[in-house]
């Protein structure tokens, strides 16, 4: 007897397994764009002025450090407050990503182990959810560089596919990081220590210039060419093509890498979490 | 007439972690050592909640799930339902279907009732347009009115149940899957209940319920499969 045809529709998700999770679960964007924003309504459900409390914690942060290590590294405090205040932004999403991206699929175990969808989706809410929090952090810059009297160019509009790479880099960090994660417990604290080392490493409380002759350092570092991306046309220092090329193509290799683990540790995970 | 969930020889294995095995550890160590200090690491317990199980189900089977604890009944449910891939063995399945195993799952306490029909809507799938079209029907069931605005920690527990239920039994399948006769709140609600859930039964395809209660078998059920230490014991046709 020929094999029934396997149309399997669970509640309504199209049929899916690791090779195309990503796919299915990125194409239901209407699915982690509202989880997304539920929970940041959740988290500040009872409180007053709600998310524009990350606007206020990037206020006080960029303003508190800017002025600190500007007069430690006797910087221009306009300049630099800008310059710290949009790498400092962009770093925390992508920390954010990749530490609570370390705990997502082991804290969605519950669901996981109830119904079958696509695990990007738990992925995907999460890092909508720090993107939220990041156009909340972002309007603090642009609000100080009106006031330190920024003249807007057309280079400015490069902030958007800058950002929109930014997300693409964080989403395959953290499958891969919440993929790992939910297999080696070890790599949750790695990948903590591991990023809170990385922050130090990379240009954002320090310019890439005081490293003088040895600059190549920060050359090799993808973290910095991500934050640059943003930062170049908000600091008005000069775009670096460089920079591009390796945002990008750290996103399409990432990506692949996160397909290749999903294909393989897909139908693992309900037993792992 | 084609058979609408086809197990062959279905294999579940769960791998047993250790604190030690789930360590990156071991695994260097292994790297490392070439397997000597370390030669456990890579393998690990499993347990064989089911060990080559196969059936086939044709529209119109009511299948009773009987057996021990521990016997694979519910790990059977979640192969079915999707959540588990099995470790060997082969499952087809076709048409939509519906877990009844945890309705509360995914309800958010802080939430109002409606925010929770949305996402239960989405979790499973559906689009918002869809969610629209069933949310009056939900809330009419339900019998919550007012409340459905309020955030669902302000519930009793029965409440909360109707909710669960009106949102989970509120969409059509081809399968369903159940976890014993599902039973919700009050009396009335509960004959109520009772009787939404033999229409949603008695218009699918298919239905596979885990039971400890031999007379419920006999009554909603046409076919007993006994599971015992995870192998199928016996398939029976009853009257």
């Amino acid at each position: 007897m020929a094999a029934p045809e396997s149309v399997r529709q669970l509640g309504a998700w199209p049929e899916h397994s690791g090779k195309n999770d990503i796919l299915v679960g990125l194409s239901a964007s209407h699915v982690w764009l509202a989880l997304g924003w539920h929970d940041i309504r959740q988290r500040y459900r009872r409180s007053v002025i709600g998310p524009f409390w990350f606007t206020l914690s990037t206020l006080i942060m960029v303003g508190v450090l800017g002025v600190l290590y500007a007069t430690l590294f006797q910087q221009n405090v306009r300049e630099y407050l800008i310059y710290l205040g949009v790498g400092l932004v962009a770093w925390q999403f992508i920390n954010s990503c990749a530490n609570e991206g370390a705990t997502t699929l082991i804290s969605a175990a519950p669901m996981i182990k109830q119904i079958r969808m696509p695990l990007t989706v738990h992925v995907a809410r999460m890092v909508w959810r720090n993107f939220v929090i990041l156009l909340h952090s972002l309007p603090v810059i642009l609000m100080f560089m009106l006031l330190f009297g920024y003249r807007f160019t057309t280079e400015f509009f490069l902030v958007f596919p800058a950002l929109a790479i930014i997300f693409a880099n964080s989403l395959w960090m953290a499958l891969l990081i919440s993929l790992l994660c939910a297999r080696y417990r070890d790599v949750v604290p790695i990948v903590a220590n591991l990023f809170q080392v990385l922050f130090f490493f990379t240009p954002v409380l320090w310019m890439e210039e005081l490293l003088k002759e040895r600059s190549w350092f920060a050359d090799f570092n993808p973290f910095h060419h991500l934050i640059e991306i943003v930062r170049a046309p908000l600091v008005g220092s000069e775009i670096q093509a460089d920079s591009w090329i390796w945002s990008v193509s750290m996103a399409i290799v990432g990506m692949t890498l996160a397909q290749m683990l999903m294909v393989k540790a897909r139908n693992r995970v309900p037993y792992w979490v | 007439m084609s058979a609408i969930i086809r197990a062959e020889r279905v294999t579940v294995d769960f791998p047993i972690y250790e604190n030690s095995h789930r360590s990156l550890k071991k695994q260097f160590l292994n790297i490392s050592t070439g397997g000597l200090i370390a030669p456990d690491a890579g393998k690990h317990t499993v347990v064989r909640a089911l060990d080559g199980i196969s059936f086939e189900l044709q529209e119109g089977d009511r299948v009773g799930l009987v057996g021990h604890n521990g016997s694979g009944k519910t790990t059977l449910l979640r192969v079915l339902s999707g959540v588990y891939s099995p470790v060997g063995g082969a499952l087809y399945t076709r048409g939509r279907i519906a877990s009844l195993l945890d309705v509360s799952m995914g309800l958010d306490p802080e939430a109002t009732g409606y925010e929770n029909i949305y996402l239960r809507g989405i979790m499973d799938g559906l689009t918002p347009a869809m969610i629209e079209r069933k949310t009056p029907g939900i809330a009419e069931f339900s019998e919550l009115g007012g409340y459905l605005d309020l955030p669902v920690r302000t519930y009793s527990s029965g409440m909360m149940l109707r909710l669960a239920f009106a949102i989970s039994t509120s969409e059509e399948a081809d399968i369903i899957i159940m976890d014993e006769w599902l039973s919700v709140g009050d009396e009335s609600f509960n004959s109520k209940a009772s009787e939404r859930l033999s229409q949603m039964v008695s218009k699918a395809g298919v239905l596979v319920m885990a039971s400890h209660d031999p007379a419920l078998v006999e009554r909603v059920c046409n076919r007993r499969i006994t599971l015992e230490h995870g192998k199928l014991v016996s398939d029976e046709q009853l009257s």
